[in-house]
């Protein structure tokens, strides 16, 4: 028989019983339908985030912390009493090392409590500072970065915080105004005065006898600076970064000492207060560095290396993105696996499917072997009654797929955009994956037609003539 | 084997096993058909007639003995080789007729040459003139429901002439029709027997059977000639 007959006999049958045969194809759509679904937005989200990390660059960057448990992403800051400090010395050390092309020094700047600009106040969250030299990529949408020749004054905040301040679709207008820092009541770094300080404090004290130490409430400072660029809050919300020499003086513990006391047999006297300058920073040591190293294949190495070397914490994030992106892995086991358990179903409504329309046919099945039909040839005809059917539910199950991408593509943009991410339209359905499935569902309809076409080809002819 | 012997049946046996019981359908039966010969085989009910019926169409096979079609020996050939068989040499007609419903005439007298590879376009043009050889060449594209009964005989007809056969075997050909359709199905028969093609003819019908060249008794599974 030719293949042209093959295909309109089948074609025939299933337009035959149209019913039955819908129903028995959108049992196969439902389980294609979420095997393409499931498969094409694991896929494409893992291919996303890994993209997006490729695209800044992360994937060449150690993150090191005082901490060695740390994982990467994962720093929240120290003060542990055992941890190596991340000196300056370290740094430099570092930098030395076999495939590091550079380190950078990042810190965390407590003790502000908000960020004022006119009238308005706004709470800060986070304010950090590190070495301005391009390792650590920010997304600057308005103005620039802070750059490696800002000593003190200037700063850039996260776009979400412009949009507080009402610059929403204008950023621009934002960049060259001043800003004020306001620090909590206790700081003491750089921009206060410690003596007048120090004569406010004891005035106070000598004011209210009896007063515990904690009830004495400095005023808080009020730092100024000039924004110089808004940065993207997707990257990192709520952020105020400033140029690392002027968190330095931040973190400085500026205290006053009396000096020059004379005691004698009656006792000591006052002394003249002085004012002696702590670099907190150099003292306490960075809460982290971020390693750039030359490829991205050598991160975890050189992670490892650090690790060792100097007994502190290292993550690469590619170490760490592979356990999360098995994540991924696992997920689309998962969903596959109640595609293909949908499919299961599926291929019992074939064989069911294929088992009637033997019965209802078995007369035909005798004529046509009276006539010259070979066993294989009934055979074939009804494997490829079943195939197409299969065939049919996986072209379907993939269109209906394609529309649920369709659907969903703007929606995760729209996200996306709003999360000022440029990337568009992420989940795609790949050539393998539209591939797949077809021939998966056709493979599905070819094994489930094997039994009802050997029970076709192995009728009686005789009998089956004179089936009632 | 006589030169001009179609079919030949040499020691034939067929037993079913009905549970401990063995049946003897067919019982040593040795018979020939000459070429261009009409044969009408009788026999009441359960004589084994059909069963003599299907081994000549290479529907059944013997449990022993030898059928030899055109000199050729059936009983122990290949699914392949019987069913090219029942395709090239043999054409069918069946009391209940055995037409597909949901296809028309045409197809339904295309459906052997579909087996036998013909081109589309070939297959149209030969069941066609199949069909107009049978008187119903105006009625191509009706489906069986549409005809009358001695119509639809007369299109299984045109269908058992498709691949031009050598045999045409007639199970109760008139079983289903009055006897003045059964008249013109008989007619129709005749004429192609006489054109060359050999025709047996299965039938409890003694008027139908005193047609024949030649009849042959079925009883109990033993030929009477």
């Amino acid at each position: 028989m030719r293949l042209t007959d093959y295909i309109a006999i089948a074609f025939r049958n299933i337009r035959r019983s149209k019913l039955r045969s819908a129903l028995t194809i959108f049992a196969v759509v439902i389980g294609a339908t979420s095997i393409t679904i499931m498969l094409a937005a694991v896929f494409s989200l893992k291919g996303f985030m890994t993209k997006q990390f490729e695209a800044n660059g992360t994937f060449q960057q150690v993150e090191v912390s005082p901490q060695t448990d740390i994982t990467w992403g994962d720093n929240n800051g120290s003060n542990c009493q055992d941890c190596v400090k991340l000196t300056d010395d370290l740094a430099t050390k570092i930098g030395g090392m076999q495939h590091v092309v550079g380190v950078t020094r990042q810190t965390q700047v407590g003790q502000f409590q908000a960020l004022t600009y006119g009238n308005q106040k706004l709470r800060t969250q986070e304010m950090s500072a590190y070495d301005a030299n391009g390792i650590i990529a920010t997304q600057v949408l308005a103005g620039r970065d802070i750059n490696a020749t800002d000593k003190t004054g200037v700063l850039t905040i996260s776009s979400d915080y412009a949009d507080k301040l009402g610059f929403k679709h204008n950023y621009q207008a934002l960049i060259g105004k001043k800003v004020g820092l306001m620090t909590q009541g206790w700081y003491n770094g750089v921009g206060t005065d410690p003596l007048q300080r120090f004569n406010d404090q004891q005035a106070w004290f000598k004011a209210h006898p009896g007063a515990s130490g904690n009830d004495y409430q400095p005023a808080p400072v009020t730092l100024t600076g000039t924004i110089v660029g808004i940065t993207s809050a997707s990257d990192r919300n709520y952020v105020i970064r400033v140029p690392l020499d002027w968190a330095r003086g931040m973190e400085e513990q500026q205290n006053v000492m009396y000096s020059n006391q004379k005691c004698d047999r009656n006792g000591c006297t006052q002394g003249t207060p002085t004012v002696t300058t702590e670099d907190e920073l150099a003292k306490q040591g960075y809460n982290s560095y971020i390693v750039k190293v030359d490829e991205s294949s050598n991160a975890a190495a050189v992670a490892k290396a650090i690790r060792t070397n100097y007994k502190i914490g290292a993550a690469d994030a590619q170490t760490e993105i592979k356990s999360q992106l098995a994540i991924f892995n696992i997920l689309g086991l998962v969903l596959g696996g109640i595609g293909g358990i949908a499919l299961v179903v599926a291929a019992v409504g074939v064989v069911n499917t294929m088992v009637m329309s033997i019965l209802e046919r078995t007369r035909e099945i005798g004529v046509m072997r009276a006539v010259g039909a070979r066993r294989g040839t009934v055979s074939a005809l009804f494997t490829f009654e079943a195939a197409l059917l299969g065939f049919f539910g996986g072209v379907i199950g993939l269109g209906v797929g394609y529309g649920a991408v369709l659907i969903a593509n703007p929606i995760i943009n729209k996200q996306l955009s709003s999360n000022n991410i440029t990337s568009s339209n992420i989940i795609t359905l790949p050539i393998w994956l539209i591939l797949g499935v077809v021939g998966l569902t056709t493979l599905i309809g070819i094994l489930a037609g094997l039994y009802p076409a050997r029970r076709a080809a192995h009728l009686d002819p005789v009998e089956a003539l004179h089936y009632e | 084997m006589a030169e001009n012997n179609v079919i030949e049946l040499q020691d034939v046996t067929k037993t079913y096993r009905l549970g401990d019981e063995v049946l003897n359908a067919l019982d040593n039966v040795d018979f020939s058909v000459r070429s261009g010969e009409f044969v009408a085989i009788t026999g009441p009910s359960g004589s084994g007639k059909s069963t003599l019926a299907n081994i000549i169409g290479g529907l059944d096979r013997p449990t022993s003995g030898t059928v030899l079609i055109d000199g050729s020996d059936l009983s122990h050939v290949r699914d392949r080789q019987l069913s090219d068989y029942r395709n090239h040499h043999i054409g069918f007609v069946f009391q209940s007729f055995n037409l597909q419903g949901t296809q028309t005439a045409l197809e339904n007298v295309m459906l052997p040459l579909v087996f036998a590879r013909m081109k589309p376009k070939e297959r149209k043009a030969r069941a066609k003139e199949c069909l107009e050889k049978v008187g119903l060449g105006d009625r191509l594209k009706h489906r069986p429901s549409q005809l009358s009964g001695g119509q639809r005989q007369r299109v299984a007809i045109a269908r058992a002439l498709a691949v031009n056969p050598s045999i045409i075997l007639a199970d109760e050909p008139t079983g289903n029709l009055d006897t003045a359709r059964g008249e013109e199905i008989m007619r129709l028969l005749k004429d192609l027997n006489k054109q060359g093609i050999t025709l047996v003819v299965i039938t409890h019908d003694q008027t139908i059977a005193r047609q024949a060249d030649r009849i042959i008794q079925v009883r109990d599974g033993k030929v009477a000639h």
